[in-house]
């Protein structure tokens, strides 16, 4: 995959003409956290930012280049930092191709090549696959940026209705992609997570040696076979979009890859999601996402059941938004030849305010509460309930 | 006023000396359309108030008039006009121009755009650019071009192609209005771009007299499609 990626990176810079453009996002913390030792340093506590990371912290350091060559092609590369001792500092979290041709009789394919994300959220609409509403996504959607990425081709067809003078657009879109056979390793031995860090292409998650999720690798071809997803979408105006989309990365269960000490997670999943907006500013967000992961080593075969549901409602107003949401999350570990079952059922609440100064500065303070019971912490020695609670001031700036 | 019914719609008695035939296509569409012409004043020529109103009454400003006169009516001359893209907007976002006009697309913003429209009237694209590098584009066909831009789809606006010798938009108060008319026989053609009618133009045939102030109400039977929530903000993209 690293080949995949420089090519596409010294591809992209060479034929890149003048009209390019670079991001740059600096945003910063401030912290107050109850929360148990989080899964990033060995725990599993489900904050990103735990009791022992009060304070001012990184939230994300960000550098993202596109450019245009042609007069069809794109090209871009999204850079980040999460936490300066993290495995890895600086690294991708999306890179690719798109080629763009122009509509013909209202319709329009796309066609994307490289690592990007799954059409999934309909939380994450700003630059960076950021969440607009909240700081931290719900449960669905924080599992897509951890486990998940399209690194492959996807294809897309678009059907331009209101260019037509229709009331909708509709499209469906679908991808062939590799190296995302360990997708599931987390929900099934973490859990659901509330958070805004996405995984980068050679990140590891988690401190490598360290408890449940010992500095995992998220994004490897372990058996060579192909998985694929298959969406749809429909939008009436600007107001409602609705998304569905079909997930099953095919793997082999059996596979076992020693470099990375994981085997080749069989997932697959169904999302439903849909967004209403007002002219009055409200936003309405529900999504639901199910599915299953199994592997199969020699000792018998494990099965886990997850599913997740949020819903989100949000009030803009000039510069001024407010946005809460309400997520149900569980895992069910419905197969196991080593019991006790290793599964959880939480709820998450977050609440928040943001505010634009102008194009460039952003604040905003979110509340966030999870609560979980997880068997697994009971191999920690700690209780299996818990609740967390985390409060951030984010300050950002964005050019 | 007679509201509500095709069938009140066919009922109609055009009042004073003019004759009100509504083409089909004005009938089927469900819009109403009413005619009164009052004494002029002194001066010979003639003049006309269009109207358009939604289903409650309120005015819809922004709505194409176009009026096609008598044989031998000097048609509106060819021109040059600018649609600039300006914040990840087209401005303006409705524009009427006559038949063989041309139209620049300079594109103010930071960002590339790349314009296109695939619209029966006049297809065409101009590659991802900044500034004014292309030429303007010619429209040399009636009818209603679509634009859009290719990496922004949130970006929309309109281009009414005509060869009616009088043109514009109703203003806030849903009115638009013409004077220095010849007297003759004329044809209104009314459109708006979250209009719903059946049709896609409503038009109307009219006759008007020497020295006359005609008033022509249109009344939208469906209601508009929602106002756009207005751009986002700049950091926004579609995942």
């Amino acid at each position: 995959m690293r080949t995949l990626v420089a090519f596409a990176l010294a591809l992209a810079s060479a034929a890149a003409q003048a009209a390019d453009a670079l991001d740059l996002q600096v945003d910063l913390r401030l912290v107050a956290s109850d929360g148990r030792t989080s899964y990033l340093d060995g725990g599993l506590g489900k904050l990103r930012f735990d009791e022992g990371h009060d304070g001012l912290q990184i939230g994300r350091l960000r550098a993202a280049w596109s450019g245009d060559f042609g007069e069809r092609w794109n090209a871009r590369a999204d850079v980040s930092l999460w936490r300066w001792d993290d495995a890895t500092r600086f690294d991708i979290t999306e890179t690719y191709l798109e080629f763009r041709p122009y509509p013909a009789d209202g319709w329009r394919s796309r066609v994307k090549v490289g690592a990007s994300y799954l059409p999934v959220s309909l939380e994450h609409r700003a630059a960076g696959w950021t969440n607009p509403y909240l700081i931290s996504s719900s449960a669905i959607n924080t599992w897509v940026g951890e486990e998940l990425r399209t690194i492959g081709a996807e294809y897309s067809l678009e059907w331009l209705g209101t260019r037509q003078g229709s009331d909708f657009d509709a499209g469906i879109e679908t991808a062939v992609f590799g190296w995302n056979d360990p997708a599931g390793v987390l929900i099934a031995s973490r859990g659901w997570t509330l958070h805004d860090r996405q995984t980068m292409l050679f990140d590891k998650m988690g401190q490598p040696g360290q408890g449940p999720v010992p500095g995992r690798v998220l994004f490897k071809e372990i058996d060579g076979r192909p998985g694929y997803w298959a969406g749809a979408h429909v939008r009436y105006l600007d107001r409602v979009e609705m998304r569905y989309l079909h997930y099953d990365n095919r793997a082999d269960p059996e596979a076992y890859d020693p470099g990375i000490n994981d085997y080749a997670w069989l997932t697959r999943f169904d999302s439903l999601g849909l967004r209403l907006e007002t002219s009055g500013g409200w936003t309405f967000i529900a999504q639901w996402l199910a599915g299953n992961t199994s592997i199969e080593p020699e000792t018998g075969y494990e099965v886990w059941d997850f599913d997740s549901t949020f819903l989100l409602v949000s009030k803009a107003w000039g510069p001024h938004r407010i946005s809460a949401r309400a997520d149900w999350f569980g895992t069910d570990h419905v197969q196991t030849s080593w019991p006790p079952p290793v599964e959880e059922d939480g709820t998450g609440f977050t609440a928040g305010y943001s505010y634009d100064f102008d194009d460039h500065w952003h604040c905003a303070v979110e509340f966030l509460q999870i609560r979980s019971d997880v068997a697994a912490r009971m191999h920690l020695g700690e209780p299996s309930r818990a609740h967390e609670r985390q409060l951030q001031l984010q300050v950002r700036y964005a050019r | 006023m007679p509201r509500g019914s095709e069938e009140r719609v066919g009922n109609l008695r055009p009042r004073a000396k003019v004759w009100a035939g509504f083409r089909r296509a004005g009938l089927a569409s469900g819009a109403l359309a009413t005619l009164a012409l009052g004494a002029g004043s002194a001066c010979a020529a003639a003049s006309l108030t269009v109207m358009v109103t939604r289903s409650d009454g309120t005015p819809v400003p922004g709505a194409v008039v176009l009026l096609h006169g008598p044989p031998g009516s000097r048609p509106a001359p060819p021109a040059t006009y600018v649609v600039d893209q300006v914040n990840l907007t087209f401005t303006p976002d409705l524009t009427v121009v006559p038949v063989g006009s041309s139209v620049k697309f300079p594109n103010s913003d930071a960002v590339s755009h790349q314009v296109y429209s695939f619209s029966p009237a006049r297809r065409f694209q101009l590659p991802l650019y900044r500034g004014t590098p292309y030429a303007p584009v010619k429209f040399d066909q009636a009818g209603i071009v679509t634009l859009g831009c290719n990496i922004h789809d949130d970006m929309i606006a309109y281009l009414v192609v005509t060869d009616a010798e009088w043109s514009g938009l109703t203003e806030a108060d849903g009115t638009w209005a013409v004077a220095n008319l010849p007297a003759g026989e004329f044809r209104v053609e009314v459109w708006h771009p979250r209009m719903r009618e059946v049709a896609t133009t409503l038009e109307k045939h009219l006759a008007i007299a020497d020295a006359t102030a005609g008033k022509l109400d249109v009344h939208l039977m469906r209601p508009l499609r929602p106002e756009p929530l207005g751009h986002k903000p700049h950091s926004w993209s579609d995942y």
